[in-house]
C-alpha cells in the first residue's frame, strides 16, 4: 500500500536520511526504531507531506497504492497532499500539549476534520460506525489518481442541512471521543487542552487521527511524553484501534520494547540508513547489528544493577520530618494570595551519607516539589528538613533548556564558584584557581579541555548533561538532587550518563536523591527507592526488597505496567 | 467579577496616586499663575485679590482636597485662561468636552484603519514565500516608521489636499454643523496617524506569526489537510494576536491621549492642542485634569487589553 522507495532527504547540505526503501501493507504495523537524529521522524514526516521547507527529496520516491506523492527533483504537490492528509493518512505527534492548538476547544479542533473532508457516509446515516462502508470507500479509493479520490469523497458526502450536518459531526466526534476511552466526552469536547491531562490530550490527538477511518496512521513517538502507566493504556488503544479499523500504522519510537509490544515488522535506523528490518523476533533474538544490540542492551531493564554491599555511611546527610510542601494556587496580587494547596504531605524520611536514594511517580505527584523543598528553593513548608553538608546542588532534567545559551561551557562550570565566593568571603578563590577547578571538572565529567571554550549549542544532549552534572559537582556538595537527569536524553546516552553518575558518586562520595518516573531506570541507580503517590510517599525501602515484594498496590501496578 | 472588583479599585488608586503627584508637581516648578494671567496689568493690589478668589492663599493639602473633592463630584473646576465671555468663567469640563469627540472621532478612525489593514497585511507578509514580496514589505514598513508624523502630514495634506484636492487643509468642518463633512475631513489626519502605525504592527504580527509558525499545532493543522489560508486564519492568527494585542494597546493609549502633532499640522481642536496650550500658559486646572484624564485612559486600554487577552488565550484565566 505504501511504498517508500530508495528515499534520501536533505537539509541542506546534511543528508538526514539516505536511501532509505520501507514498505507498508493494508493493516500492519511497522515499527521503525532509532535514536534522535536517526532520521526516522524526517522520513516519517516526509511520508506525510509535512517535511520543513528546507528539506528537499535528493533521491528516491513515495507511493501511496500507486500514486506518487513525492519524487526526487519535483516540488512537493501541496494540492495532491491535501487530499490524502487527514482522510487516508493521518498523524499522532509526540508532544499532545503543543500539537494541539492552545486556543481552540478541541471539540472543535477534531470536528475540523469533518469539516475539512466532510462527514463519512455512514455517520452522516444513524451515526453507528461499520466497516463495510469503509470498504465502499477504498473501492472507491483503488481507482488511482489524484481526480478519482476526489469523486471519491464526493460520493460518501451527502448533503444535510446545515444544523443537521453539525448536529451529525458533533455526534460523531463525541463517539470517536469515547471509542477512544475519554469518559465524559461532552465535557473533553468543550475543553481546551490545558485543561486535560497529557493521557487525555494524546487520546483526543488519537480520536483526530481515526476519525475517518484513514487507512494509514503515523504515529510518532506517541508515549514518550506520557507517564507509564498511561503510556501502556495508549499503546494498547493504538493496538485496539489497528485491530478494528485495520489501518496500517507507521510507529516511529526510539524504544525497542515499545515497538516489540506491538509491531509485526521492525526497522532499525541510525544516522539517516535503514540498518537492519525484520519480524520482532528476529531483531530481538538475532540482531544481526552491532549497533540494534547496542540498543537492545542499553535498554534500562536489561542492564546490570550496581553492584550491592557498597559501603553507605551511617550518618545522615539530609533528615526530612513530618514535611508538608505547598503551592499557591491562582496568583499573588496586593489584594489577595493564592489558595494554599499541598503538594506534598507528611514526607518523613533520611538520606544516608553515600546513598543513592530513587524516588519514583508519576508526573504531579509532588516528586519536583519535595525536592525543591529540599533545596531551599521552596519556603511554603511545614515540618523540618536538616541538611548535615553544604549546600545541595541540583541536577536538570532538560540539559537543552538549563544551560545558559550565551555562555561558554568554561563560564558556566565557575559559575558557581564565583556565586559561592560572593555569598561566604572566606570561601572566595581567586579567577585562576577557579579556571583550574573548571578545567579539572571537564575532565572528571569525561569531557576535553577544548571544550571550555565552546557554548552548549555546540554540544550534543549527552555532553550538555555531562555539563550540568559538572556545574552541580564544582562545589563539592554532600548531597545531590537530580530531577530525572536521563530522561531527555537517547537510550544508549542514558546508559553513559547513569555510569558517569555512579562513577562519580563513588569517587567523591556523594549522596543522590535520584527522580525519575522510569522505574528500571531507578532500579539501576538506587539502594534504597521511595515511592510517590498524590504528595505521599507511600512506600520506601531497599530497592531489592520493594522490588520483589512490593506492599501497595500501586507500587505493583508501577512495576508491571514498565 | 472579583477580578473586575480588583482592577477597579486599582485604576481608583492609581488615579489618586498620579493626581496628588501633579498637584505637588505644579506646586514645585517655578512660575505664578497670577502674574500670568495679569500680564502687564498686574498691580500688588490685583495680585492679592486674584490670588484670593483662586484660593491660592490656602494650604496646598486643603487646596488639593478641595480640588479633588469637586473633582469627584463632577465639577473640574474653571480654566485660568479661556472665559465663557466677559464675565463668566470658563469650566474645564466645558473646554475638554468640546476637543473631546474631535480627538476620540480621529482615534477611532485611526484604530480602524490600523486593524483593517495591518492583520491581512501581517499575515499575507508572513506568508509570503515570495522573496520580492517579502523585501518590498520590509522597506515599505521601514521607511512608513521612519517618517516622522509631522511631515507625513505634511505629505498627507499634499497628496490629498493640494494634488489629489479630496479635501480642504485647514478648512476644518465642525462636527456640530455636518458630522459627515468632519468624519470625512478626520480621515486625512487619520491616515496620517495609521501609516506608521499599521507598518509596525504589520511587522509585529509578522513575527510574532513566524514564531508561532513553527509550533506543533502548525504541523497538525497540516498533517489534516487544512489549506495554507487556513492554518493562517483558522489556526495560527489568533495565538500569533497575543503580543500584537499588547502593541495595540500600546498605540490605542498613546492616539486617544491626543496625536499632538498630527492635530496641529491638520488644525484639530482635540485634546493635544488643548494640552499644549494650557501648559505654555500655565492654565493648570485644565493640565491637571488632562494628566488624569491620560492615565484614566491608558489604565482603561490596558485593562481592556487584559480582558482581550483573556477571551484571546483561554490558559490565561484559569492560571
Amino acid at each position: 500500500m505504501i511504498a517508500i522507495e530508495d528515499l534520501s532527504v536533505n537539509f541542506g547540505s546534511t543528508e538526514a536520511v539516505r536511501h532509505v526503501s520501507l514498505e507498508l501493507r493494508d493493516g500492519e504495523i511497522l515499527g521503525v526504531v532509532g535514536e534522535s537524529g536517526s532520521g526516522k521522524s524526517v522520513t516519517a514526516l516526509t511520508l506525510m507531506g509535512l517535511a520543513a521547507e528546507e528539506a528537499t527529496v535528493t533521491s528516491g520516491r513515495i507511493l501511496y497504492d500507486d500514486v506518487v506523492l513525492q519524487e526526487a527533483g519535483k516540488p512537493r504537490d501541496k494540492a495532491l497532499y491535501r487530499k490524502y492528509q487527514g482522510e487516508w493518512m493521518s498523524m499522532v505527534f509526540q508532544e499532545p500539549m503543543t500539537s494541539l492548538n492552545p486556543t481552540q476547544r478541541v471539540g472543535r479542533q477534531v470536528e475540523e476534520m469533518l469539516r475539512l473532508h466532510g462527514l463519512p457516509l455512514e455517520a452522516a446515516g444513524d451515526g453507528e460506525l461499520q466497516r463495510e462502508s469503509d470498504t465502499v470507500r477504498e473501492v472507491s479509493h483503488t481507482g488511482q489518481s489524484g481526480e478519482s479520490a476526489d469523486t471519491g469523497r464526493a460520493g460518501k458526502i451527502r448533503q444535510p442541512r446545515k444544523q443537521e450536518k453539525r448536529q451529525r459531526m458533533k455526534q460523531l466526534v463525541l463517539e470517536t471521543f469515547a471509542s477512544v476511552g475519554l469518559r465524559e466526552p461532552e465535557r473533553v469536547y468543550q475543553c481546551y487542552p490545558h485543561q486535560l491531562s497529557g493521557g487525555m490530550r494524546q487520546r483526543v490527538m488519537i480520536a483526530m487521527a481515526v476519525i475517518l477511518h484513514p487507512r494509514l496512521i503515523v504515529a510518532d513517538e506517541p508515549t514518550t511524553a506520557l507517564d507509564v502507566t498511561v503510556q501502556s493504556q495508549i499503546m494498547d488503544l493504538l493496538r485496539e484501534i489497528n485491530e478494528k479499523q485495520h489501518n496500517a500504522m507507521l510507529f516511529i519510537t526510539h524504544d525497542l520494547n515499545l515497538a516489540r509490544r506491538i509491531c509485526h515488522r521492525i526497522a532499525v535506523m541510525k544516522d539517516g540508513r535503514v540498518v537492519e528490518s525484520g519480524t520482532p523476533e528476529e531483531i530481538f533474538e538475532h540482531p544481526r547489528e552491532a549497533y540494534t544490540r547496542n540498543l537492545i542492551e542499553a535498554v534500562p531493564s536489561r542492564m546490570k544493577r550496581r553492584a550491592a554491599g557498597r559501603s553507605i555511611g551511617r550518618e545522615p546527610v539530609v533528615t526530612v520530618r513530618d514535611l508538608s510542601v505547598y503551592y499557591r494556587e491562582g496568583n499573588n496580587s496586593l489584594f489577595s494570595r493564592g489558595r494554599k494547596k499541598p503538594a506534598v504531605q507528611d514526607a518523613d524520611f533520611t538520606i544516608r551519607w553515600g546513598e543513592i536514594l530513587g524516588l519514583v511517580g508519576e508526573s504531579g505527584c509532588g516528586k519536583t516539589s519535595l525536592s525543591k523543598a529540599i533545596l531551599g528553593m521552596n519556603k511554603e513548608i511545614t515540618g523540618e528538613i536538616q541538611h548535615f553538608s553544604s549546600r545541595p546542588q541540583m541536577i536538570f532534567q532538560d540539559p537543552y533548556s538549563s544551560l545558559n545559551p550565551a555562555k561558554t561551557v568554561g563560564w558556566l562550570l565557575e559559575e558557581p564558584l564565583r556565586a559561592r565566593g560572593k555569598l561566604d568571603p572566606q570561601q572566595a578563590m581567586t579567577a585562576a584557581d577557579i579556571r583550574t577547578a573548571a578545567m579539572d571538572m571537564l575532565e572528571k565529567v569525561g569531557l576535553t579541555e577544548d571544550y571550555f571554550d565552546r557554548r552548549p549549542s555546540q554540544l550534543s544532549g549527552g555532553q550538555r548533561q555531562r555539563i550540568s552534572i559538572g556545574q552541580a559537582l564544582i562545589t563539592r556538595p554532600g548531597l545531590i538532587v537530580a530531577d530525572e537527569p536521563v530522561s531527555a536524553l537517547d537510550v544508549t546516552i542514558q546508559a553513559q550518563i547513569m555510569e558517569l553518575m555512579r562513577r562519580l558518586q563513588e569517587e567523591m562520595q556523594l549522596s543522590y536523591l535520584f527522580i525519575s518516573h522510569d522505574i528500571h531506570v531507578i532500579y539501576q541507580m538506587s539502594d534504597r527507592i521511595m515511592v510517590m503517590k498524590d504528595g505521599r510517599i507511600i512506600e520506601i525501602g531497599d530497592t531489592e526488597e520493594v522490588f520483589a515484594h512490593p506492599r501497595e498496590e500501586y507500587t505493583r501496578q508501577l512495576l508491571r505496567e514498565s | 467579577m472579583k477580578y473586575l472588583g480588583k482592577k477597579i479599585i486599582t485604576l481608583i488608586m492609581t488615579l489618586f496616586v498620579v493626581s496628588a503627584a501633579a498637584f505637588i508637581a505644579f506646586q514645585i516648578i517655578p512660575g505664578d499663575v497670577v502674574t500670568s494671567i495679569l500680564g502687564t496689568e498686574a498691580t500688588p493690589e490685583r495680585e492679592a485679590q486674584l490670588r484670593e478668589e483662586l484660593g491660592l492663599n490656602d494650604p496646598p493639602a486643603v487646596r488639593y482636597f478641595r480640588w479633588i473633592g469637586g473633582v469627584l463630584q463632577g465639577d473640574l473646576g474653571v480654566s485660568y485662561r479661556y472665559a465663557k465671555n466677559m464675565n463668566e468663567m470658563m469650566p474645564v469640563a466645558e473646554l475638554i468636552g468640546d476637543k473631546l469627540p474631535v480627538t476620540l472621532s480621529l482615534a477611532a478612525i485611526s484604530l480602524v484603519l490600523i486593524i483593517v489593514v495591518a492583520i491581512p497585511l501581517g499575515v499575507l507578509w508572513a506568508r509570503s514565500r515570495n522573496k520580492v514580496l517579502d523585501a518590498a514589505l520590509g522597506v515599505i514598513t521601514q521607511v512608513s516608521m521612519a517618517i516622522p508624523s509631522f511631515f507625513l502630514g505634511i505629505l498627507v495634506t499634499y497628496l490629498f489636499g493640494m494634488v489629489l484636492k479630496c479635501f480642504a487643509p485647514g478648512n476644518y468642518v465642525s462636527y456640530e454643523k455636518d458630522p459627515g463633512g468632519f468624519l470625512f475631513y478626520l480621515l486625512f489626519p487619520a491616515l496620517a496617524i495609521a501609516i506608521p502605525k499599521i507598518a509596525m504592527t504589520a511587522r509585529f504580527l509578522r513575527n510574532s506569526m513566524l514564531t508561532e509558525l513553527k509550533a506543533d499545532y502548525v504541523r497538525t493543522a497540516r498533517s489534516k489537510g487544512c489549506s495554507e489560508r487556513r492554518v493562517m486564519y483558522g489556526h495560527v492568527l489568533r495565538n500569533a494576536m497575543m503580543p500584537v494585542i499588547t502593541f495595540l494597546g500600546m498605540i490605542i493609549a498613546e492616539i486617544v491621549a491626543g496625536s499632538i502633532v498630527v492635530e496641529q499640522v491638520f488644525s484639530l481642536p482635540g485634546i493635544g492642542r488643548l494640552l499644549i496650550s494650557s501648559i505654555s500658559t500655565r492654565d493648570l486646572p485644565v493640565v491637571e485634569i488632562l494628566i488624569l484624564y491620560i492615565t484614566f485612559v491608558v489604565i482603561f486600554v490596558y485593562f481592556l487589553v487584559d480582558i482581550l487577552y483573556r477571551v484571546v488565550d483561554p490558559r490565561i484565566s484559569s492560571k
